[in-house]
């Protein structure tokens, strides 16, 4: 028992909250504004992570600054995935009432075209580059500074989205039109420019955590799904659309996950995990910081 | 009158020669199915390079000699998807409706596993390549035969006699839940058993794991001499963060697939000195003289090096594939029949067949060191001896 007391493991499991958080963060801005099923989240990941991949090796610029470029190009992906398909959509009364599947079977295309255009760029090979990866002493532990400029970046980009949505007028907007979406409208709330700027942000959020997690980890055009995956639990564990939630379910799985893990067996990793999520959706079908709906 | 007989003869003569001709000109269709999307798409492709490159450098020397016959080759690529459920209609579609000569074998286990049925009711001879399972063996011999020597009932011997010889007596376990790290791991502790070696730690995870800090510290606390991370490339990277961040100073670790591959030694690049891992070829092994011009001619073609395994695997059943057909040409009976009696010389030495198995390459280990992949054990194949794996670095 002693080594739960480990600061290895402590530093660990933040670490992995601020992956899971950050992965989370721009599925989370879509599917909680506009219950739009973004499966092709970990593919607009990856791409960013080849931008990154990228700069570092062809212009020796490091993923801290190319992560901007990346965050800029998955959002103007974001701004033509909304202005040429989904605008169109929510325009037709009968698509738009089947918004939801209609964005699962539409985000699965874009997947796959990312996919193979990542694919034909870049070959299936998996791509890794190694940048700031000193060890360093952190509270006692040992950590790779890469996975703590994850932590650090990730942990002050929720705090951002978090601190834009609660006192940004957009922000608020935003949150209406998550709320009440018609009632939104009648207030004035443009919710087509709304909609774009969800779009946008949501998409440069995943650009964001691919850019960065490319810096501990290996990128590949098929590695993507795994991380949709994630960030879907993250998101339903802590509350659609609730970024605080997004946090907490994050910090939840990730301490499972670690903790969990030392205390019982690595095997178990999966049935905790998943049981955690099952569990707290009985207890708590709205997420654990969701809203009861009325 | 005479000048009329020859011209007469000459248009006999080319009439008669021009199929032959046209014949001689005709290419030999090969067959592919392989994962060039989906999840098993990143290592599959280069399997598939490898195939490509053959087929380069056989037509560029002429083309296929088939039974003394140099034909070109047309080489017909489908992407499974990474779908094993379609193995058997893809391969069914080539041989059937594409009308393929000869086949190369697709990525991976199940995809082999899956055509087994199919070449045996076709009686279709394909020399596999990255196959390992010691389920293998329970495969009907035929019209199937599998190049590899890494497989697990023979890695687990390999390796106890390994650590004896080297006297480590300790020995954890970091092991993927996936059918062929499970197999080695059973093997490795069936090994075992009756020798002075412990396990003091086994711990099994599994795909889609996301840290592997609290493994490695109980493994760390076991304080073995040998640590076995039976991992693939994700899990395998998860692996050497955590050793590294904690200082793991087991003198063996072997890591099971990942440091042969480019990407992890860019990765990791002199932290990977004293990692190792699974294979049988190294291009370092002067006793294969093909070896390194194989990997060389990989280079330059793809700008990146091959990994140890599977790339040669699948340029090596190229290589059997052609050196039967220039002994027994296209003929199903007379290919399989040669395939599973000749001795083939490949980048990888002499490969021979009984039933299934490859019987003459011995399973082998390698470890990196100086970025370098050599071969380790055993040391009769040894290009290097084993060196302890020395501290990570910061």
């Amino acid at each position: 028992m002693d080594i739960l007391l480990s600061p290895q493991f402590l530093v660990a499991a933040l670490v992995l909250s601020a992956i899971y958080a950050l992965i989370a963060l721009g599925l989370n801005l879509i599917y909680g504004t506009m219950r739009l099923l973004n499966v092709a989240h970990g593919e607009i990941m990856m791409l960013a992570g080849y931008v990154s991949y990228w700069a570092f090796v062809r212009l020796g610029i490091g993923p801290l600054i190319s992560m901007i470029a990346a965050m800029a190009i998955t959002a103007v992906l974001g701004a033509l995935c909304y202005l040429t398909i989904f605008k169109a959509i929510l325009r037709n009364r009968q698509l738009a009432a089947r918004l939801e599947s209609n964005s699962l079977l539409i985000f699965f295309g874009i997947s796959i075209i990312v996919q193979n255009v990542l694919s034909l760029a870049f070959s299936a090979d998996p791509r890794s580059y190694p940048y700031l990866d000193t060890v360093v002493p952190v509270l006692g532990a040992r950590v790779e500074l890469n996975r703590l400029v994850v932590l650090a970046v990730g942990a002050g980009a929720t705090v951002l989205c978090i601190l834009f949505f609660r006192y940004h007028r957009l922000g608020l907007a935003i949150r209406a039109l998550i709320q009440q979406r018609d009632a939104a409208s009648l207030v004035g709330i443009d919710a087509d420019k709304i909609n774009l700027l969800v779009f946008c942000l949501g998409f440069a959020m995943a650009g964001l955590a691919g850019s960065l997690i490319g810096m501990t980890s290996a990128i590949s055009p098929f590695g993507g799904f795994p991380y949709t995956i994630s960030a879907f639990i993250v998101i339903i564990l802590g509350g659609l659309g609730n970024l605080l939630g997004g946090l907490f379910g994050a910090a939840l799985l990730a301490f499972v996950e670690i903790y969990g893990v030392a205390v019982t067996s690595s095997a178990y990793r999966s049935v905790l995990l998943y049981g955690v999520f099952i569990f707290v959706l009985l207890i708590r079908p709205q997420g654990l910081v969701g809203r009861r709906a009325v | 009158m005479r000048r009329t007989t020859t011209a007469l003869i000459l248009a006999i003569g080319a009439a008669l020669l021009a199929p032959l001709a046209a014949r001689a000109a005709e290419p030999v269709k090969i067959g592919v199915a392989i994962a060039q999307t989906g999840p098993f798409a990143p290592a599959a492709i280069p399997t598939l390079k490898a195939y490509q490159l053959w087929v380069e450098q056989t037509n560029a020397a002429g083309g296929l000699d088939v039974a003394g016959t140099k034909r070109p080759i047309d080489l017909i690529v489908y992407d499974d998807q990474s779908d094993f459920t379609k193995e058997a209609t893809i391969y069914e579609k080539l041989i059937t409706d594409d009308k393929v000569d000869l086949l190369l074998s697709p990525y991976a286990t199940p995809a082999h596993f899956a055509l087994v049925g199919l070449l045996e009711r076709y009686k279709f001879p394909m020399v596999g390549s990255t196959a390992a399972s010691s389920q293998l063996k329970k495969v009907k011999p035929g019209y199937i035969w599998f190049p590899t020597s890494a497989m697990p009932d023979q890695m687990g011997p390999e390796l106890v006699k390994m650590w004896q010889s080297l006297g480590y007596k300790t020995v954890a376990f970091a092991t993927l839940q996936s059918p062929f790290p499970q197999e080695i791991e059973s093997y490795v502790k069936a090994s075992l058993k009756g020798t002075d070696i412990k396990v003091v730690a086994s711990e099994q995870f599994a795909p889609d794991v996301r840290d592997l800090t609290s493994v490695v510290t109980t493994i760390k606390q076991a304080k073995p001499d040998v640590v076995l991370s039976l991992s693939f490339p994700a899990q395998s990277i998860l692996y050497m963060k955590a050793a590294r961040e904690q200082n793991l100073d087991a003198p063996f670790q072997l890591v099971l697939i990942g440091p042969t591959h480019e990407f992890f030694a860019k990765m990791f690049s002199t932290n990977l000195n004293g990692v190792v891992t699974i294979g049988h070829w190294s291009p370092l092994q002067v006793k294969w003289p093909k070896a390194k011009p194989f990997f060389d001619a990989y280079i330059q073609k793809f700008n990146e090096s091959p990994d140890y395994l599977d790339v040669p695997l699948a340029y090596m059943s190229c290589e059997i594939l052609a050196q039967a057909v220039a002994k027994a040409g296209l003929d199903k009976a007379k290919l399989r029949n040669e395939i599973a009696t000749a001795t083939f010389d490949t980048i990888d030495g002499p490969v021979k067949f009984d039933g299934v198995q490859n019987v003459s390459t011995p399973t082998m280990f390698l470890q990196i060191q100086d970025g370098k992949a050599q071969i380790v054990w055993p040391k009769a194949e040894a290009t290097a001896p084993f060196e302890k794996k020395g501290p990570w670095a910061n």
